[in-house]
């Protein structure tokens, strides 16, 4: 299932650990004898490695147990009808390799390893990239790079990081992609205390896979983010395009393609094929030491049966030595929840039926998608050296006759209740 | 009458070495070109939101020993951040691929010794021990 992404991700590989080779010699020729002081000291310093990890383990219990409960929408199964207590939800483990081979030319390479859509939890490359800083305050990157949406969009996958078990999923969720095969620009700006950094990224074809054999598919992908830090603030601003397509196409359009110009109408405005997406996100977040405040709101336009998505948070928490007490409010919505689909009235009998079976299919599929609410209360407890321990409590509502984010839904499920969710979860990083 | 003497003593320690433990100053050596930064720029130099001094040469912050007491009295008067926290901080930089923590020297006679060799380091030092090979930043 993975082989269209294997080849790329081969070549990138091979070609970093060639360069970490060549030049991991006259690193430790010059290593010899030398502080690390010494190596920062001169403009001329020789090469210098990195290696650093993360990692989560972390088990979810949900109160619904004929539906599944999953971080995100590339996993197959996770906390609910398939596992009363899920330790796949979010549970991971990441090792990354930095290289500065001069002061201007560096490399990263990031693999995590966590359930993946085909309930394997083989390695994944989540970064892979050159970059080359032609200044102090303006770099380039080629390769495996992040797709530059959120707040946390360069570590979403580091439960270290965040004072949550997860970013929440009413915003997160809305595009699960964390990566973008291509390349990016960045521009640093100093305006007194205020650091802006603005970025422009472009890749030309990325895949992904969901569970069950369909995958998407984005083409010429297009990207700004501006990040603001003042102090202890953080604004950031972002939008993203690409051409996205899903594989396999839906059948149900085909047929409604039957029904002549009017079907076609139908088809062409539900499908995902080829379809302009834009997703633009804006996030801020405060935090002076004590306490922290953080927000984030996307819009999600893919012009297709996913319709419009617009996912917002608000969070905070106060810190109380080792304990960081936090509460979230997330929710998601989806604009325009039903179809005109075909006029079946104004059909011959021997057509009205199958035309009013295919309007009760697509109004299925518009109802599947997911609209919910959800107050999360937690905290995080620093309790050893690079170590965390999360609880965190989420009372999910659905919206009406919709199943939320959840998946594998089964017979005894009914759309539109209340979940309520258990995590425990220990970040650590070394 | 002997056990509260004791107890005042212990107090009085304990005040005066918490004393001297909150009177961290930033410092370079007496070479260095920089005769002042501000809190800001201190701060962001150490947390890499810059890389430059203000007259545009190239700056290297040294960190103290992780762990250690001058470095967790640095931070939390500069950025009100616990040890933790300044690690969830880097932590974000590393495994977003855009950075380094500061290098750390041991002790703060090693942090004496690296700025006195290289006039474009800046560290940070318990006052008691600023000497005239050192220029107190703040």
């Amino acid at each position: 299932m993975n082989r269209t992404r294997h080849p790329r991700v081969r070549i990138i590989v091979a070609a970093m650990a060639i360069s970490w080779c060549a030049l991991g010699n006259a690193a430790q020729d010059a290593a010899a004898g030398s502080s690390s002081v010494a190596h920062v000291a001169t403009d001329a310093s020789p090469s210098t490695f990195a290696f650093n990890g993360f990692g989560t383990l972390g088990v979810v219990h949900s109160s619904e147990q004929n539906a599944d409960f999953t971080s995100t929408t590339f996993k197959p199964n996770g906390a609910g009808h398939t596992h009363a207590w899920s330790a796949a939800v979010d549970s991971s483990l990441g090792a990354q390799l930095t290289a500065n081979f001069t002061p201007r030319l560096s490399a990263v390479l990031q693999l995590i390893a966590k359930q993946n859509y085909d309930d394997s939890y083989r390695p994944v490359v989540e970064w892979a990239n050159i970059k080359y800083q032609f200044t102090p305050d303006a770099s380039v990157r080629v390769g495996r790079i992040e797709l530059p949406l959120f707040l946390l969009a360069d570590s979403r996958q580091v439960g270290y990081v965040s004072p949550w078990v997860r970013p929440p999923s009413e915003v997160y969720n809305v595009v699960p992609i964390t990566n973008n095969d291509g390349i990016d620009a960045s521009y640093r700006m100093h305006v007194g205390d205020l650091t802006d950094t603005v970025s422009a990224a472009y890749g030309r074809s990325y895949r992904v896979h969901f569970p069950a054999g369909s995958s998407i598919e984005v083409r010429d992908l297009r990207g700004l983010i501006s990040k603001t830090e003042y102090g202890a603030a953080l604004f950031n601003l972002s939008y993203v395009a690409g051409h996205i397509s899903l594989q396999p196409v839906i059948a149900l359009f085909d047929a409604f393609r039957e029904f002549g110009p009017p079907g076609q109408a139908i088809a062409n405005r539900y499908e995902l094929i080829g379809k302009l997406t834009t997703i633009v996100s804006a996030g801020a977040s405060y935090d002076p030491g004590k306490w922290f405040a953080t927000a984030e709101w996307t819009e999600f336009d893919s012009h297709s049966f996913l319709g419009v998505n617009t996912g917002w948070y608000v969070s905070g928490g106060y810190r109380i030595v080792q304990f960081t007490p936090y509460l979230t409010y997330s929710a998601l919505t989806v604009a325009s929840m039903s179809a005109a689909g075909l006029d079946a009235a104004a059909l011959p009998p021997s057509l009205s039926g199958s035309a009013r079976a295919l309007n009760a299919g697509l109004d299925a599929i518009l109802r599947e998608r997911a609209v919910q609410r959800t107050l999360s209360a937690g905290t995080r407890w620093d309790f050893a050296k690079n170590v965390d321990l999360k609880l965190q409590f989420d009372h999910t509502r659905l919206g009406p006759s919709s199943p939320g984010t959840l998946i594998n839904l089964q017979p005894g499920f009914r759309p539109g209740g209340t979940v309520n969710l258990f995590s425990a979860a220990v970040d650590f990083v070394f | 009458m002997n056990r509260i003497g004791l107890a005042l003593l212990g107090i009085a320690l304990a005040l005066a070495s918490g004393r001297s433990m909150a009177d961290v100053v930033a410092v370079v050596s007496v070479r260095s070109p920089i005769v002042a930064l501000s809190r800001n720029q201190v701060i962001a130099i150490f947390l890499g939101s810059i890389s430059r001094y203000p007259d545009g040469t190239r700056a290297i912050p040294l960190d103290q020993a992780e762990g250690s007491a001058v470095r967790d009295e640095f931070y939390s008067k500069l950025t009100q951040k616990s040890a933790a926290q300044l690690k969830a901080y880097w932590s974000k930089v590393i495994f977003a691929g855009r950075g380094q923590p500061p290098p750390t020297v041991a002790n703060s006679i090693e942090m004496m010794r690296s700025l006195r060799d290289n006039p474009a380091a800046v560290g940070y030092i318990d006052s008691a021990l600023v000497d005239d090979s050192v220029r107190v930043l703040f």
